[in-house]
């Protein structure tokens, strides 16, 4: 018997990793809020940590956290930022 | 020196819908044929017990293909169960390959070289004969041997015709292949899909969805509704609850992950809802109808199938709620006094509307005493105090009530307007900062003197009502709102012709 799929039965290729940062001197690393409560205290710490082993960090903060980050929060982060970090759930 | 025959060529339908040719399988190395059938104990245990090498095969160069004596759909069950990763091929009645390649009894495996000619068989379960066929490390767990059954082409057609399709169930195919909420679905085949579509475009697109970022085609929605229990008059309205869902504002994505228990509330104004007996009468929310059940379980299947939002995969919702299966009624307009909410959110009371609201669980409300609309207009909005959370004032969403008809005629008797109720409740269901400090508070309480006046609500737009239920029996109800996901509700007109 021949069934027509729910599914969205493209097959999508993998995302390769990009390449990992052998240290983070001078690296300029993304810090994305997405205004999960206490997304901003962990992001605060990862700052420290990070500031601590010499990268330079900046602050880019999503509208809800419940929503895909739009393109224009993404550019940002690809136009200033070698690396992101994103602090996710509560 | 042997001289190795030829292996009868054959071209077989897959179950990746492609026909596959022997010449194909062996063009860059050797191919190893599993003959077998699904109602072989022995074969079930062939299958299984290659499964684990099946991928080393494949890396030395082996293309591996089981062919069964089964049609299609009984194959790729039995694939399925045995976990068998292998290319599925299906030779259904007359079983012209298995009796060119002379086969008198399933499992039979044959090694088959670069040049198309049989290097070797074994015929059942033998695990020494298949570790010196494949040079692969073959189990040595026990049974080392067992013979398997006869070839159903050495059967006599009468035994055929009582075997054919023995042992399959579409609808434990259903549940096999994941097609489901949990309870048993209709298959949607090509015919009753097209149904469904009645003559529309299969191929038109409504939308992306979240989180499989998934292309919404008419088609996909179809088989949802197929899957779900809908007659095909009742497409336009789930048609229509998708394109809603699909509303960026609605946020539907967020709502099929997130560890809320949220579902997607449909309430249905207009003609169409005598025309597919869509129900807003007694036991309104369920269950009981097949309209209401199936176009709120099509929506739902959307979501959880072609969304990805699934229970206990991407849908994270920490308990769920019963409104995930399916939530669907209409207002019952002839019963209310006032103003049907389609016609409230600005579409003409003649026409045929979707209103989506991603909302909790209903809960009830019980009134038999109330004497005047402030009192039963304050019990009403006292029940959303605690929805959410106790403390969470103001609550940043909607609550949608659904007013019985006897409470509703009560208002109306005395003089009160949709309005006048809305305001009511928004103004009485109020605390002090003070008293609403405690386990998870609002930013604005934690902020507020202790004497200030919080509202349960932003504003009395945030109290959606509508009415609905049958004609005896005082028990409105709330359904509580999904919050953190910026969601409001969504009206689509149903495109459909009274």
């Amino acid at each position: 018997m021949e069934y027509v799929s729910p599914f969205d039965e493209r097959r999508r290729s993998t995302e390769p990793l990009a390449p990992r940062p052998v240290d983070l001197i001078g690296a300029r690393v993304a810090l994305l809020d997405i205004t999960k409560r206490r997304g901003d205290e962990f992001l605060d710490r990862i700052e420290e940590l990070l500031h601590a082993r010499g990268a330079e960090t900046f602050r880019v903060v999503k509208e809800i956290f419940s929503k895909p980050a739009s393109p224009e929060i993404v550019r940002r982060i690809a136009d200033r930022g070698d690396l992101a970090v994103e602090g996710l759930a509560d | 020196m042997t001289t190795l025959t030829r292996a009868p060529e054959f071209s077989l339908p897959s179950t990746t819908g492609d026909a596959v040719r022997l010449a194909g399988l062996h063009e860059r190395g050797p191919a190893l044929l599993l003959f077998v059938s699904e109602e072989c104990p022995t074969c079930s245990l062939t299958l299984r017990r290659l499964a684990p090498v099946v991928p080393e095969l494949t890396a030395a160069g082996v293309r591996v293909a089981s062919v069964f004596e089964d049609p299609l759909e009984v194959a790729a069950r039995v694939a399925r169960r045995t976990a068998f990763a292998g290319v599925v091929l299906s030779e259904p009645s007359p079983y012209e390959t298995s009796r060119a390649y002379g086969l008198e009894s399933l499992p039979t495996s044959v090694l088959i070289d670069r040049d198309g000619r049989e290097a070797g068989r074994v015929v059942g379960w033998d695990a020494a004969g298949l570790r010196t066929l494949l040079s692969v490390p073959v189990t040595d767990e026990p049974p080392l041997r067992k013979p398997g059954c006869a070839a159903k082409n050495t059967y006599d057609p009468d035994e055929l015709r009582l075997l054919d399709g023995a042992g399959y169930d579409e609808l434990e195919e259903m549940f096999e292949r994941g097609w489901t909420d949990g309870l048993p679905v209709i298959p949607p085949t090509v015919q009753r899909v097209e149904a469904m579509l009645g003559g529309r475009d299969p191929s038109r697109l409504l939308g992306e969805m979240a989180p499989a970022m998934a292309r919404v085609t008419l088609e996909r929605v179809a088989a949802c509704a197929v899957l779900a229990g809908c007659r095909p008059e009742y497409f336009p309205v789930v048609v229509a609850a998708v394109e809603a869902v699909l509303e960026p504002a609605f946020n539907v994505g967020g709502q099929a992950v997130t560890t809320q228990p949220c579902g997607q509330v449909l309430v249905v104004n207009g003609p169409v809802r005598d025309a597919i007996g869509l129900n807003g009468s007694v036991g309104a929310l369920g269950p009981g109808w097949r309209a209401n059940m199936t176009i709120g379980r099509a929506l739902r299947l959307v979501v959880s199938l072609t969304g990805g939002g699934y229970p206990g995969r991407l849908d994270r919702s920490t308990l769920g709620n019963p409104g995930k299966v399916a939530m669907c009624f209409a207002e019952d307009e002839e019963v209310s006094p006032w103003e049907p909410l389609h016609a409230s959110r600005g579409f003409s009371e003649s026409s045929s509307v979707v209103t989506v609201i991603g909302a909790d669980a209903p809960l009830s409300i019980s009134d038999h005493r109330s004497t005047g609309p402030e009192e039963l207009a304050r019990v009403l909005g006292e029940a959303a105090a605690a929805t959410w959370s106790p403390n969470w004032w103001p609550l940043g969403g909607v609550s949608l009530f659904v007013i019985c008809p006897e409470h509703a005629r009560s208002f109306s008797e005395w003089g009160w307007s949709k309005e006048r109720v809305r305001e009511e409740m928004f103004s009485t269901v109020v605390r002090s900062a003070g008293s609403l400090r405690w386990g998870e508070a609002t930013p604005l309480v934690n902020a507020a003197p202790d004497d200030q006046h919080v509202r349960k609500w932003d504003s009395p737009d945030d109290i959606v009502i509508v009415v609905a239920g049958g004609e005896a029996g005082r028990y409105s109800a709330v359904f509580g709102p999904c919050l953190g996901m910026n969601t409001e509700p969504i009206s689509k007109e149903v495109q459909w012709n009274t």
